[in-house]
């Protein structure tokens, strides 16, 4: 078994943000597959992200669901062919460089945090 | 060529009901019934509808309720769950059973309680909707529907230059739309200004961009084409295309050409031997001012980035040359999950026969519907078509 949610999210308490890498085709996703949706290889190694990337898309939610203080930004992060869904620090923008900074944990959950550079 | 023809149409208000959620299925499948002048006797199955019900209403296992309350005990009767594109999904698969010969005539529809009827209040419900985005790597971010749909939006305002005052248009537009419609939840204008001045929900997104939280059901029955001509009056159905994207929205290639839309699009044009030139009109899923702007250009109304110009310059209007959601759409008519997308057949059905009143297009032979759900993972695609 490659990658599981609960690697992934062991590694994001430990400060590593984790990705897969498909053997077969060279896609990364920035989250666990067990099969390649690029090329259906079931051969996906575990790979370390990078800890610095850019601004794809991005929003400031204001009205938060239940368990959730608002307001807050939340975009995805482009590091090298990889994408994560993170939150965001600094008042970032499309195309502007952030870098990995570590995770909250505020729903009881975790998810990356990205800072403006 | 025809898949299967749509005999009876009818759908409830949307907006708010104290009535159960049996009871406001029934309501639109008598309407049904009715229009196709058809009793309880005459359905062999039921293809039926509702995204949330056990979350909101710890009320699950829908499917044989619903049947019991409108006289369809003993017949097989399933329950469909894809977020917002719940009911079209049951509505492909009562086409393929009824084309296949599995069934002669079924009822399809869908129901949904979201406004605080239920007992939950904003918070609550922001966090129900959420659960159709990812589990593991989205919801613990925080991200809310209208946060979704505000990152593919971003994303396309970055590649094509769309602006918020082209977003407000498609508000503007729908809620004018809604005026004319009786079962619309919202009945009055707007106007740009008042978009742009609505607190923010979720950037690019104010509160007027969104769609509301509505209750509310819609039933259609269908039936083969070779039974379609003992009915009264039969629109058909000549193409449906079902396609799913990847998911979660970070492993998208370009999120906001909603690629299941384009995939869907092309499978029901094809099926039917048509093109988007040749459609009167569409009924989309403008959840947010965006997603009818990306809609607009995935099933091929306008070209990549002119979704938002086109709606600026009236295009999509009533009177303009490609006009979408007459009937208001989910922004002014409203959106109870389980029964968007069955509410846009009845919509087409109306309108291939004639019916719809001031906001008829006058003349359509052709129409497509567009529903879909979660972060447009799931995307189906309905041409349907006067009987010839
Ligand atoms: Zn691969």
């Amino acid at each position: 078994m490659s990658l599981t949610h609960d690697d992934w999210t062991t590694a994001l308490e430990n400060g590593d943000l984790l990705g897969v890498r498909c053997s077969d085709c060279g896609a990364t996703y920035g989250t666990p597959f067990a099969v390649c949706n690029d090329c259906g290889g079931r051969d996906l190694e575990t790979t370390e992200l990078p800890e610095e990337g850019e601004i794809y898309t991005e929003t400031t939610v204001q009205v938060p669901p239940t368990g959730f203080e608002g307001p807050y930004q939340v975009g995805t992060v482009q590091l090298d062919g990889a994408r994560v869904t993170a939150r965001l620090e600094g008042d970032v923008e499309i195309g502007d460089r952030v870098v990995f900074d570590g995770a909250i944990d505020e729903s009881g959950d975790i998810a990356p945090v990205f800072r403006a550079e | 060529m025809t898949r299967a023809s749509v005999v009876g149409a009818d759908m409830t208000t949307f907006g708010v009901h104290e009535s159960t959620l049996s009871e406001l299925f029934a309501e639109a499948a008598l309407g049904a019934y009715d229009d196709a002048g058809v009793g309880p006797d005459e359905i062999d199955a039921l293809y039926f509808g509702n995204a949330m019900g056990g979350q909101t209403e710890n009320d699950t296992h829908l499917a044989p309720a619903v049947a019991s309350q409108v006289g369809l005990a003993g017949v097989p009767c399933q329950r469909y769950e894809d977020a917002c594109a719940t009911s079209a999904n049951a509505f492909k698969n009562a086409v393929e059973a009824v084309e296949a010969g599995i069934h002669d005539t079924v009822l399809v529809g869908g129901v949904e309680r979201c406004t605080p009827e239920t007992g939950l209040g904003t918070g609550e419900m922001t966090r129900i909707f959420a659960s159709a985005s990812d589990r593991h790597y989205e919801q613990p971010t925080g991200l809310t529907f209208p946060g979704v749909f505000a990152l593919l939006t971003k994303r396309h305002m970055h590649e094509h230059g769309t602006t918020e005052e082209q977003l407000a248009h498609v508000a503007v537009k729908n809620h004018a739309n809604g005026t004319r419609n009786p079962n619309a939840h919202f009945g009055k204008e707007t106007t740009v200004e008042e978009v742009l001045d609505s607190p923010i929900v979720a950037d690019p997104f104010h509160l007027m961009d969104c769609c509301p939280f509505s209750d509310g059901a819609s039933a259609v029955i269908v039936t083969s084409d070779d039974r379609a001509d003992s009915f009264d009056d039969p629109v058909d159905v000549s193409g449906v295309g079902h396609a799913t994207d990847v998911v979660p929205l970070s492993a998208k290639p370009v999120p906001h050409a909603t690629q299941a839309a384009r995939d869907a699009a092309a499978q029901a044009y094809e099926q039917a031997g048509t093109s988007a030139d040749e459609m009167a009109f569409a009924e989309v899923h403008d959840c947010f001012t965006g997603a009818e702007v990306m809609a607009s250009e995935a099933i091929g109304f306008f070209e990549d980035g002119e979704g938002g110009p086109a709606a600026a310059e009236g295009r999509s209007s009533m009177d303009g040359d490609r006009p979408i959601n007459p009937s208001g759409g989910l922004k002014a008519k409203g959106h109870p999950i389980g029964a968007t997308g069955t509410a846009q057949i009845v919509e087409l059905a109306e309108q291939l026969r004639g019916d719809t009143g001031e906001r008829q297009i006058d003349g359509a032979e052709k129409a497509v519907a567009h529903n879909l759900g979660g972060d447009a993972a799931t995307t189906v695609v309905s041409v349907m078509e006067v009987r010839g």
